[in-house]
């Protein structure tokens, strides 16, 4: 079935794809409620120390290479006062990561309802979430499944999804999830 | 690369060809240089604690390190090393010993704040309610608290519902700052909080707080703030000068915010940078000393 000359092309499209792969600029957009732990995954993405954190007012960014991509991370404070602002941000995302404090039950729905909201958000329709179900280190902290569950996750459908359990704090589960960030961007781009 | 050759030349065999014909023109060590030929304070200590980390003799090495109680001992013993004697250099042992506490309590003093700030807030800790309680009285004497969990923690700037989750990494220190700030200068506090509740340049108090506290903190920790503590405290810093920084911190930040006019509130890691530049600006002036107590001793 395959012509001699195909494979010296697909050689040639893998090296070009090779060589402009590392300038790929990637805009993620890190959401959810305070104290969900946005800063922390940000200062652990970036392998900074994260034991100084202080609530973020405003927002923070920061460049990280991963996997042949420039993510260019954008985390943005959670507190109720200044979650108007979040919209100000949508532009351009290429994946959203959304982060959860599992082991605050009490504001569930709250940070389910925020979740809805933005998945309704015109500017990001279409564009891949992953929900990161933090604190998976305290002992107090909902599982992934369950969260997952009340969340309704499975009734998005109009884009890919994933929930990944992680600890910011020790960074378990954070390079998981952001194997499939990559992995969900290269789809995406093409 | 020529400023790193000249630097290593100079600290490995200049600076000591240097200080022996001085030594030999003056009849005096560098540290009796020192201690006779600079002000008090930033330029005297500066000098001294780099002139003992640098010198070749284990007593006078262990000088920037030794207890508050060894100090006397310490300061004999570099005398005898020196060969130093007090009837022909009169003031040199006192100088000394002020140059010592206050390079052996600067490093105290950075080991305090880190205790404190490693103490995490904790609800089932009365202490640690109750100050949370007199931070909230203090700053609005007028209205009651309605319970220990309420929206009303907004009014003075805090995320939520319930304030122990805001001090994250800060801990009992982000607390300690705030309360100090509003029990010794109530007035000017209370004047910032209204400041934050501007409709247009509104800030959250109480997370910009713990904010500055981690700069002041961060400041302490790099040894930037040496200058601000040798000019400002003759002896052996404490806990309270570092709160007394932070009123400076808060109060001068306020001012800043309010002068600069910034958009919103998400511009403020930037102006929060371009104020710690300004601060790092002043404490390169060697007669630098950040005070707030002038303005106002209430």
């Amino acid at each position: 079935m395959m012509s001699p000359c195909t494979a010296p092309q697909g050689l040639l499209s893998i090296l070009r794809k090779l060589k402009s792969s590392p300038d790929q600029e990637v805009r993620i957009l890190l959401l959810g409620l305070d104290n969900a732990g946005k800063t922390t995954l940000l200062k652990q993405l970036a392998s900074e120390d994260v034991s100084h954190i202080t609530p973020t007012q405003g927002f923070n960014i920061k460049s990280v290479q991963s996997q042949g991509f420039k993510l260019n991370v954008w985390d943005i404070g959670g507190q109720r006062k200044i979650r108007p602002y979040w919209r100000n941000y949508f532009e351009n995302t290429d994946v959203l990561i959304y982060v959860i404090d599992s082991a605050d039950r009490k504001r569930f729905e709250e940070t389910g309802q925020e979740l809805a909201e933005l998945l309704e958000e015109e500017k990001l329709s279409g564009v891949p979430v992953l929900v990161f179900a933090n604190k998976q280190d305290l002992m107090t902290a909902a599982p992934a499944a369950e969260i997952a569950e009340g969340l309704n996750l499975h009734t998005i459908r109009d884009r890919i999804w994933q929930i990944q359990a992680c600890s910011a704090v020790t960074s378990e589960g954070v390079q998981d999830g952001m194997t499939w960030v990559c992995k969900n961007i290269a789809t995406r781009k093409k | 690369m020529l400023g790193y050759i000249w630097q290593y030349f100079y600290t490995s065999f200049f600076r000591f060809w240097l200080k022996w014909i001085l030594r030999q023109v003056t009849g005096k060590c560098e540290l009796q240089r020192i201690c006779s030929g600079y002000k008090q304070g930033a330029p005297r200590t500066s000098r001294a604690e780099y002139s003992l980390e640098s010198s070749k003799s284990k007593a006078l090495r262990s000088a920037v390190s030794v207890d508050e109680d060894q100090v006397e001992k310490c300061v004999v013993a570099i005398m005898q090393e020196k060969n130093i004697h007090s009837q022909k250099d009169p003031t040199f042992k006192a100088n000394l010993r002020v140059c010592i506490f206050q390079i052996t309590g600067y490093k105290k003093l950075y080991n305090s704040v880190e205790n404190l700030r490693k103490e995490v807030f904790d609800s089932e800790n009365k202490a640690h309610e109750d100050m949370l309680l007199k931070l909230w009285n203090l700053l609005k004497p007028s209205v009651k608290l309605e319970s220990r969990i309420t929206k009303q923690w907004g009014d003075v700037g805090f995320q939520g519902d319930d304030p122990k989750t805001d001090f994250r990494g800060m801990g009992m220190l982000g607390l300690t700052n705030l309360v100090f700030f509003s029990e010794r200068y109530t007035d000017l506090s209370q004047q910032v909080l209204s400041h934050s509740n501007h409709p247009k340049l509104g800030y959250s108090y109480a997370i910009v707080g713990i904010n500055l506290t981690e700069m002041a903190y961060s400041l302490l920790k790099a040894g930037t703030l040496k200058p601000h503590f040798y000019n400002g405290v003759l002896g052996v810093p404490h806990l309270e000068h570092f709160h007394q920084l932070y009123c400076y911190l808060a109060y001068e930040f306020d001012k800043f915010w309010m002068e600069e006019e910034p958009t919103s509130i998400m511009e403020f890691n930037q102006y929060r940078e371009k104020f710690q530049e300004k601060v790092k600006k002043l404490l390169e002036q060697p007669d630098v000393s950040l005070s707030l107590r002038e303005l106002s001793d209430q």
